[in-house]
Parts: C-alpha cells; sequence; structure tokens
C-alpha cells in the first residue's frame, strides 16, 4: 500500500519537476548576445483584415508597417506633415503630374536595391490588385529612370502623396513570392515566419539602408484577449502592448513600465443607416446624437485615455477647428423626440409613434475594446430619454451591415484622418459612390464641396472645404463622432525607442532597443 | 438525525436560490441596469455590498438579477431535456421495433457529437442568445435521459407484475402511467437535480464566450467574461459572480448528492 | 477479431450521418458561400456575378448531389477555404490540431495521476479524515467552472508567484501547465468520486474478505484486483468524457491563447466561418467516436469477464 503510494507520488513529483524546468528562463530579452523583444499585440489578426502583412492584401499594410518591415516612399511626422522617407523629394510638375525623387542607396532587405523600376513594378501590382487603391491614386501610368518616378493620374489628384502613405504603400519587392504571406520590403525588420492569428517572427534587417537595428529578434504575438495581454506583460512573457484594456492601465501605472501616448485621428464615431424607417427621422438622428455621453464616455469608460469627439477630426488639426457639434443634453432629446410625435404612451420608458416602437438596433464589434463600453453606455443613456436600443456586438459585423435593412446605427472605428488629408473621410464614407457610405447617406450640397475638394490644391483651401463638409454631415446628423483614441503602448522600463505616433502606423522601428 | 440535518439545510439553501432567482427583480437593492459613471469602479461598502462596475451598475443587484438568467434558464433547461428525453425513452422501451431503432441511432448521432463543440456548432448557427444556448444544450444532452428511460422501462416490461397487469386488462397508456412511471421517476429524478450543476456551468460557459445572454443582460457566465480584465484591479467585479456560479452549482450538487442518495436507501 | 470487424462496420453508417448533419447544418446556416466570399473580400456585388460564380461552384444543383460532391472533395483532403484568411481549412484544421491531442492527452494523464490515488486513499480510509478532506476538494473541484479555475491559476501561477508564463510563443513543457491543469482539476474532481466508488464497492466484495481473512498482504490484493477494476472504470469513464474534454478545450484554449483547433473554432464562430466551423465539428465527431471505439476494444481485453459475456449471448 504505501509503496503504491510513494510510486505514484513519485511519479507525480517528477511529471511536474519535468514540466516545471521549462519555466526557468524567465526575461529572456537578451539571450545568448541576441536582443530579442516581443510585442503583444490585440489587433493583428484576420479580423481586422489584417492576415498576413502584404500590404497589396486588405488592410495587411498595416501590419507591414507597423512591424517595421515595409516603408512607404514619404511619411508623416507629429503634426501629420510630409516627410521624406524611402524617397526624397516630390514636385507637383501639373494637376495631372508628379516627379518623386527616391533617395540613392535604399536597399530591400534581400539586398536589391529600392529603384524607379522597383517601385514602379511595386505599384503597377498595387493597384492591380488592391480594391481600395487603384481608386484612391488614379494612375494612368507610371515612368521610372534610374532614382526619378514620373507618375501621371487620370484626374487631378492632390492628394497623391498622401494617399501613397498609406500603409498599403508600402514598397515591397514584388519579384518575390508572397504566398507564406510574407513580403520583402526596406524597413528595419525581416520577417521570417507568419502564422495568421498567431505570431510573426522577425529578424534584424542587416542591410537597412537608415542606420543600425538594436534588436535582432522580434516576434508579434496576436493575443485577442486584453486580459491575457495584461498578464503577460506583468509576468514579463511579452516587452511592450498594444491595445491593453483601459481597466489594466492601473496595474502598469508605475516605476515598472513606460506608458507612450499619441492623439490619433482615430474615431469612434456612429453612422446612421438612412435605409432604416427610424432613422430615417431626423429628429431621431438629432436626439441620438444628443443623447451620447461623450464626456462621461471619455473620462469614466475610458480612464480619461482619450478625447471627446465633435468634428470628424480632431480639434488639434487645421481641418478640425471651429466646428458646431452636438453634447449630451437629454432634456433636448426628449424636447425633440417628443415634437416629433415620439411619446411614451403605454408607461414602458420607451417611445412610440404610430404604434411603432422607438427601438434602434446598434451595430459594433468587439475587437475595438471602446466600441462595446461605448454601446453599453450609449444604451442607458438613450434608454433615459425613450429610446431602446438592442446591442449588437459581433465580430460579424461587416456582413450585417452590407445589408440595406436589419440594422440602424453602427458604432465604428476609423482613422479619419490617416493620410493626413481630410478628404480621405469623407471619400470612403459619406458620398453616394463611397465604399464604406453603408447607410446610403446622401447629401447634394456635399457631393458639390467634394467635387471642390478634389480639384483644389491649395490647403488652406482644403481645409477650409473640409470644416464646411464636416459642419454638413453634422447637421444632417448622418455621423456622431464621439471620441478619438488617444493611442497608448505600455513597455517594460527597460525599454527604449517605442514611440507612439498620431496615425498609428508607424512601431517598431530601427530605434527600437532594450537594455 | 445527521441526515436530517443535513436534508433540511441543503433543502433550504435550494429553496432560498430558487427564491431569489423567482423574486430577484423585487430582491435587488438598486435597478441592476441604472448606470451611474459617477460611481464607477467602488470597492464593496456598506451602501454598495459588492461594489459597482464598470458603469456604476451595483454588482449585487446584478448578481441576483444574473442569477435569475442562470438559474431560471438551467432549471428550465434540465426540464425539457428530462421530460422530453424520458417520454422519447419510455416510448422507445415499450414500442420498440423500428421506431426504437430509428431514434436510439438519432441519439447516437446527438451523443456522437461531443458536447459542447455541438453546443458551439449550434451557438453559430443561431447566433448568441440565452434561448439559443439553451436550445443547443437541450440538444446535445436529451439522449442521456432516453438511455436511463429505455432501458428501465425496457427492464419492467419484461417483469411479471406488467404482464399480470396485461391480463388484467390495462391499456398501454394505463400501463405506462399506472406502471412505468412511477418506477422510473427515481432515477430520472436523481439524473436530472445532478445534472443541474453541470448545465449551470455549461451555460456560463458558452456565455463566458460570448455565445449566450448579450450584453446588457446580465448572467454570470456574462458578468465574468466582461470583468475578467478588472480581476487584478477591481477584482469585486469578476469574484462576485464567480463565487455565485461557486455556491450555487454547489448548492445543487450537494441536492443532487442527496436526493441520490434518499433514492438509493430504498 | 470479428468483434473488431463488426463494430468497424457499425461505424461507416454513422460516418456518414455525422458528415450529412455537418453538411447540411453548415448550409442551414443561411449565409450563402459566394456572398460571404465576395463581402468578405470587401467587393461590390452585382447580380450577374453573383449567378454566375454560383452556377460556378454548382449551388444551383440539388442537395444531395452537392452533399456528394462535397464528400468527394473531402476525401481527398479538400474542405474549402477560410472565408476569413483564405487559407485552405483541412491543411489550417490539421496543423493545429496536434495541440489539441497533446492538451487533451496531458490532462488525461494528469487525471489519472491524481485521481486513481485520491480514490484508492479516500476508499480504503472509508468515512476518515483523510476520506472526508478528498471528499470535500473533490467537490470543490466539481462545482468550479473551468473559465474561473483559469483565471485564478493564471494570477496565482504566473502573476503572483511568477512560476509559469501566460503565453509562449511555443509549445514548451511550461506553457502546456496552466491549460492542463485546468482541464485535468475538474475531470480529477469527478473521477476521483468514482474510482472511490468502485474500490469500497470492490473492497466489499467476497473474495477481498476472504483474501484478507486467509492473510495475503493488503497491498497486494490492492494492486491486484482493486487497481485493474478501477482503472476499467477510468478507461469507460474517461472515454465518455473525451467528448466533454474536446468541446472543454475551447474555452481553456481560448483563454491562454493555445494555438489548438479549440481556439480556432471559438474564432471562426465569432467570424461566421462556416467552412472552419464545419471542419471542426465533423473531425471533432469522427475522432470522438473512433475514441470511442478503440476504448471498446481495449475494455474487452481488460476486462474478461465482458469478454466471457460477449461469447455467452
Amino acid at each position: 500500500m504505501k509503496k503504491l503510494l510513494a510510486t505514484m507520488l513519485a511519479l507525480t513529483i517528477s511529471l511536474s519537476g519535468f514540466i516545471g524546468c521549462g519555466a526557468q528562463n524567465k526575461d529572456s530579452a537578451i539571450n545568448d548576445g541576441k536582443k530579442t523583444f516581443i510585442l503583444g499585440d490585440t489587433t493583428f489578426n484576420a479580423e481586422n483584415e489584417e492576415a498576413t502583412i502584404n500590404p497589396h492584401d486588405t488592410y495587411c499594410g498595416w501590419a507591414c508597417i507597423r512591424y517595421g518591415v515595409g516603408e512607404t516612399l514619404f511619411k508623416f511626422n507629429d503634426n501629420m506633415e510630409l516627410e521624406p522617407w524611402v524617397a526624397d523629394s516630390y514636385e507637383n510638375v501639373d494637376d495631372l503630374t508628379w516627379k518623386i525623387t527616391l533617395k540613392d542607396g535604399v536597399t530591400f532587405s534581400n539586398g536589391k536595391p529600392c529603384d524607379a523600376e522597383a517601385v514602379k513594378a511595386c505599384i503597377e501590382d498595387l493597384i492591380a490588385v488592391h480594391e481600395r487603391a487603384a481608386g484612391d491614386l488614379a494612375i494612368d501610368s507610371i515612368e521610372a529612370d534610374d532614382l526619378t518616378l514620373t507618375i501621371k493620374t487620370t484626374t487631378p489628384k492632390p492628394t497623391l502623396i498622401n494617399y501613397l502613405c498609406d500603409p498599403y504603400g508600402c514598397i515591397i519587392d514584388v519579384s518575390e513570392t508572397t504566398d507564406d504571406g510574407i513580403v520583402v520590403g526596406t524597413g528595419p525588420f525581416v520577417a521570417t515566419e507568419l502564422v495568421t492569428d498567431d505570431h510573426l517572427n522577425l529578424v534584424k534587417n542587416d542591410n537597412y539602408w537608415n542606420g543600425d537595428v538594436k534588436i535582432d529578434e522580434v516576434t508579434v504575438l496576436t493575443i485577442s484577449d486584453g486580459d491575457t495581454l495584461a498578464m503577460s506583460l506583468q509576468n514579463g512573457d511579452i516587452d511592450a502592448a498594444y491595445g491593453m484594456a483601459y481597466a489594466s492601465y492601473p496595474l502598469f501605472e508605475n516605476e515598472d513600465y513606460g506608458f507612450t501616448s499619441a492623439a490619433t485621428s482615430r474615431a469612434f464615431y456612429l453612422q446612421m443607416n438612412y435605409n432604416s424607417e427610424i432613422i430615417n427621422d431626423p429628429a431621431v438622428r438629432e436626439a441620438i446624437a444628443l443623447g451620447i455621453d461623450k464626456e462621461s464616455f471619455v473620462n469614466t469608460l475610458l480612464s480619461g485615455y482619450g478625447y471627446v469627439g465633435n468634428g470628424a477630426f480632431p480639434d488639434t488639426f487645421p481641418f478640425g477647428k471651429g466646428i458646431e457639434g452636438k453634447s449630451y443634453d437629454p432634456e433636448k432629446a426628449k424636447e425633440i423626440l417628443e415634437n416629433a410625435g415620439w411619446t411614451d404612451t403605454d408607461g414602458d420608458g420607451i417611445r412610440e409613434k404610430d404604434g411603432k416602437k422607438l427601438t434602434i438596433n446598434w451595430v459594433s464589434y468587439p475587437s475595438r475594446q471602446e466600441l462595446p463600453l461605448l454601446a453599453e453606455s450609449a444604451q442607458a443613456t438613450l434608454k433615459d430619454i425613450g429610446i431602446d436600443v438592442q446591442l449588437n456586438i459581433t465580430a460579424d459585423h461587416g456582413t450585417i451591415v452590407a445589408e440595406k435593412e436589419g440594422w440602424d446605427v453602427y458604432a465604428a472605428a476609423f482613422v479619419t484622418a490617416g493620410i493626413g488629408d481630410p478628404m480621405y473621410f469623407f471619400s470612403t464614407h459619406c458620398l453616394s459612390d463611397s465604399t464604406k457610405n453603408r447607410g446610403s447617406y446622401s447629401n447634394e450640397e456635399l457631393e458639390k464641396l467634394a467635387t471642390e475638394m478634389n480639384s483644389t490644391f491649395d490647403v488652406s483651401k482644403r481645409n477650409e472645404l473640409a470644416i464646411q463638409m464636416q459642419q454638413q454631415i453634422l447637421d444632417d446628423d448622418a455621423f456622431v463622432f464621439c471620441s478619438f483614441l488617444r493611442m497608448s503602448m505600455i513597455y517594460k522600463a527597460n525599454v527604449t525607442g517605442l514611440t507612439a505616433h498620431a496615425c498609428d502606423y508607424y512601431e517598431l522601428t530601427a530605434d527600437l532597443d532594450i537594455n | 438525525m445527521k441526515n436530517k440535518i443535513r436534508f433540511s439545510v441543503i433543502s433550504t439553501l435550494v429553496i432560498v436560490i430558487i427564491f431569489m432567482a423567482i423574486f430577484a427583480n423585487t430582491i435587488c437593492p438598486y435597478d441592476p441596469y441604472q448606470q451611474d459613471l459617477s460611481i464607477a469602479y467602488q470597492a464593496p461598502s456598506a451602501t454598495h455590498l459588492m461594489g459597482t462596475d464598470t458603469y456604476g451598475r451595483d454588482m449585487l443587484s446584478r448578481v441576483i438579477i444574473g442569477g435569475q438568467v442562470s438559474v431560471l434558464s438551467t432549471l428550465c433547461l434540465v426540464l425539457i431535456i428530462s421530460v422530453f428525453g424520458t417520454i422519447i425513452g419510455i416510448l422507445c422501451g415499450y414500442i420498440g421495433g423500428k421506431v426504437d431503432t430509428i431514434i436510439m441511432r438519432v441519439s447516437d448521432l446527438c451523443l456522437a457529437f461531443p458536447g459542447l463543440v455541438f453546443a458551439l456548432a449550434i451557438a453559430a448557427i443561431l447566433g448568441g442568445g440565452i434561448v439559443n444556448a439553451i436550445i443547443a444544450l437541450a440538444i446535445i444532452s436529451w439522449p442521456k435521459y432516453s438511455r436511463v428511460a429505455r432501458g428501465l422501462t425496457l427492464s419492467i416490461k419484461d417483469s411479471t407484475y406488467i404482464a399480470a397487469a396485461k391480463l388484467a386488462g390495462s391499456n398501454s397508456l394505463q400501463l405506462i402511467f399506472r406502471h412505468i412511471i412511477p418506477n422510473i421517476i427515481g432515477p430520472i429524478l436523481v439524473t436530472a437535480t445532478l445534472d443541474i450543476g453541470t448545465m449551470m456551468m455549461e451555460i456560463a460557459g458558452l456565455s463566458f464566450l460570448g455565445l449566450g445572454a448579450q450584453p446588457p443582460v446580465a448572467e454570470w457566465g456574462n458578468m465574468m467574461s466582461n470583468g475578467r480584465s478588472m480581476l487584478q484591479t477591481y477584482p469585486w467585479v469578476v469574484l462576485s459572480p464567480g463565487i455565485a456560479i461557486f455556491v450555487t452549482v454547489a448548492v445543487f450538487n450537494l441536492f443532487g448528492d442527496m436526493v441520490r442518495d434518499i433514492t438509493d436507501k430504498k | 477479431m470479428k468483434y473488431i470487424i463488426k463494430r468497424i462496420i457499425q461505424l461507416i453508417p454513422l460516418l456518414f450521418a455525422i458528415t450529412f448533419l455537418s453538411f447540411a447544418m453548415m448550409r442551414l446556416a443561411g449565409s450563402d458561400v459566394v456572398e460571404q466570399k465576395m463581402l468578405n473580400t470587401g467587393q461590390v456585388i452585382s447580380e450577374n456575378q453573383l449567378a454566375m460564380a454560383k452556377e460556378q461552384l454548382g449551388l444551383d444543383d440539388p442537395f444531395l448531389i452537392q452533399y456528394f460532391r462535397w464528400l468527394n472533395n473531402l476525401l481527398h483532403g479538400d474542405m474549402g477555404v477560410s472565408y476569413v484568411s483564405g487559407q485552405n481549412v483541412f491543411e489550417t484544421f490539421i496543423s493545429k490540431l496536434p495541440a489539441t491531442l497533446l492538451l487533451t492527452f496531458t490532462s488525461i494523464i494528469l487525471t489519472i495521476i491524481i485521481s486513481i490515488p485520491l480514490g484508492i486513499i479516500a476508499a480504503v480510509h472509508h468515512n476518515k479524515f483523510v476520506d472526508y478532506i478528498i471528499r470535500f476538494l473533490s467537490f470543490i473541484g466539481n462545482s468550479l467552472p473551468n473559465f474561473f479555475v483559469s483565471l485564478v491559476l493564471m494570477y496565482i501561477l504566473a502573476i503572483k508567484l511568477r512560476w509559469l508564463p501566460i503565453i509562449s510563443k511555443d509549445v514548451s513543457a511550461a506553457s502546456v501547465v496552466m491549460p492542463t491543469l485546468t482541464l485535468a482539476i475538474a475531470m480529477s474532481a469527478k473521477y476521483t468520486r468514482q474510482v472511490r466508488t468502485t474500490v469500497l464497492d470492490e473492497l466489499s466484495k467476497d473474495y477481498i474478505i476472504g483474501a484478507k481473512a486467509r492473510g495475503v498482504k493488503f497491498s497486494v490484493t490492492l494492486m491486484g484486483s482493486v487497481l485493474r477494476s478501477s482503472l476499467v472504470t477510468i478507461i469507460t469513464l474517461l472515454a465518455l468524457s473525451i467528448g466533454s474534454l474536446l468541446g472543454g478545450t475551447a474555452i481553456v484554449e481560448s483563454i491562454f491563447m493555445w494555438d489548438g483547433v479549440g481556439k480556432l473554432a471559438v474564432d471562426a464562430i465569432n467570424m461566421r466561418d462556416y467552412p472552419m466551423i464545419q471542419a471542426y465539428v465533423m473531425w471533432m465527431a469522427i475522432i470522438y467516436v473512433l475514441v470511442n471505439l478503440i476504448t471498446d476494444i481495449s475494455y474487452r481485453f481488460l476486462d474478461p469477464r465482458i469478454r466471457l459475456g460477449e461469447k455467452e449471448s
């Protein structure tokens, strides 16, 4: 009997010993002279259309540029102004012609020179296969001569250079195969292995053209769960985290960790579905706009890590100033609904009109942690003014809002000034031919302004037009801008050179280091 | 004597839990859905015994109302599968022949899909929601009862007293109601009470994965799921529903054990 | 041998039923394959394109023909491509399967290591203090949902004690521990009770009492007959619980970021990635059925009484 027990016990102990021994080498930032860095990211997944790092595929360019594999011709500085990157300079020859001069000495990570011919091949492939690029860039022809690239557009494109800074504009060597989702770019890191929704392995680019890369190996882990992310950072499994839950921030507000934050133009906004009978009523739209408590949402639910929204762009942007938006005013909202004939006749707290209940279907998704918070908070504040909100928060949101019927309000996140130009948001969301105009919103005045904008090259004039256009969509209550993201990355105190950027594109750079 | 005390204590607890579930709306000290962001994340205190959550909602009220969803839907689920499964089982056992073969093959098929896997698939087809979660779990759980009921019915059917009753002129319906059901009700009841705890955890599990109750409905599984990130910072948000599940499942498990002990003795 | 062949032949209609049901379920799911695909690539769909693509995929054919075509593809290892990632479903599934099987295996081993000794100890010390402690622990383990256990384990082992990593980029011994523990705790709780009951039954049998009376050392009887009979119980139970274990890994895998089929399934469900869900459901069912077959056959060898019973009938 004792013998049996002893055997069992010994077995158990040896097994746990065997299992335990793997746990010894913790904090393995510096391993046999190699510096390794592990980033945990909640957004790098197929759901966000980042299944690979091939910039010519949906939104995968974001991963390409963020993790330092690809670089664009130009980049944005902190004020969202253009700066040279792979290219050295540009010249706007006439309305339809652009001349871009590349830097001498830039090479791809495979050692091939990144000359005009290679860039031409890359952009030609881009506009052939990418669903947004062709329309955005309207490229007619490209000529390559050594380091000079001459691009002709079919229509005047004042923002061509800005669009080339979109992550899809990462310059990659298209002569390499991309079957495994890995591309060869000019950035500080080289991708070696990719498993969608799991991880991306990178190594230092020994041929990097722009300085010495300090980290030898990088792993980007897709950690879709915010809680696991927090614990991994605490535990030391990862060195830095992107997409931490706000509720976990207090855990890292001490000297063991550092925060890097930047105000971004990632807006959390509502898009109204004009195909829905209820939403088509301007009073309902206005009441919704007045019934969202933006201040409390930002200050309490986001722990102050955000900015209250007004127009489509943060008011720190030159084209985000002087716009009259709506702020939380439940009394006024009630009055508007009352006047429009929406009254609570059966005493259940929800208003009705002609026997129809004021119920709205709110569609949103969970991968941006702010959206469920916004949804539940709006559900409560809108209920106070007599609007019943049914939430449908699902990763499958895309299929739902692609239908005309079946939803009323879509809450989403979008980088409105991603390319440093206001037209980006309008052309993707607000015009009758916009791909993301899911609610069939249309306004003739807005279309006119848009046409004018498209042929305006003068920046201050463009800004002025952008302000007018924002005022128009806000007056129509076609969109409600709730807040803007203050993007934060949290890292272990020994990490340096990790900086959050206003456009949310640049994360891992040659400066990244671990001490 | 000792058993009597155990019996009364456990029964009282079960009654209290069911009572709280039914009258949750009146028991709640606060409106469980009323948000007040100015009192978000308050630690447990005299005014809010279990503290408040992200939206400043009273946790105690949410745990109570969550209990209504969790407990009542579990009881409902167990009731459906035990009644439905038993009826099918009796019919199969009693009628036999082709009907028996076909239905038993169907139940084989239901059993062939591992439990949660099938529930996940059904939830995927039907979409989230507590009702769909119940349907999913019901589809995979009824065969267990059919098997028990069928086996027992078969053994009773061949017994001498059924033959005697048949000779005495009882028709099938009378046989089933007078002789078969009274004889199998015990084991079925035991299976059902022992099942309550398991089913409660499975419903919570589906909700935890986002396939059960949807926000803002308070249900213990999704409350824990939503509060996970606060385990270290505001632990009461996740521990309150966690402890509620644990206590309730434990009480129902004890109750199941007790029912089994009582029926075994007979 | 005859028995094995008979069982395998019996399996065929069941496999047909499983594949048919998996196919039918996903067709019932409503979303149209073509539309879904196009939406996912962000294309604007015209009615014409839709009709053409449908014809190409043969979606207008009768249901049964579609099923057999699908089955034929299946036998060639082709289950279509994922709506989300565009990768081959079958390959993705197969590449993630070993991780899940490993987790299932380790947790079964751990369960056996925990529950057999504890069950025997409890039975031997029937109604003594040790018995009460073991019963109490198994009772607690039985009443805790596995996601709750996961969270607590994570907090204690990884954050407070820092013994284990939360996640790890490759399958290492250390990364197996927490998910294994989580799965094993609930199962051990159940099986300890079962082993205890079986052993108690066995101990009260005449031959044990007789052996005791004859002065055979207690440990000898224990090792011999008692252990064997409890092993049969455990195997039966394990076979039955493989199902809940395979499903249970879904929750645990997604909490611990374990890159297996369970996490794959949960992600696929969230994304309504039907081909992936289909593959998961069908293969899990097939694995389950096969495991049951193997256990059925295996305890015919472990327990001679079953074999004899077979011959008599």
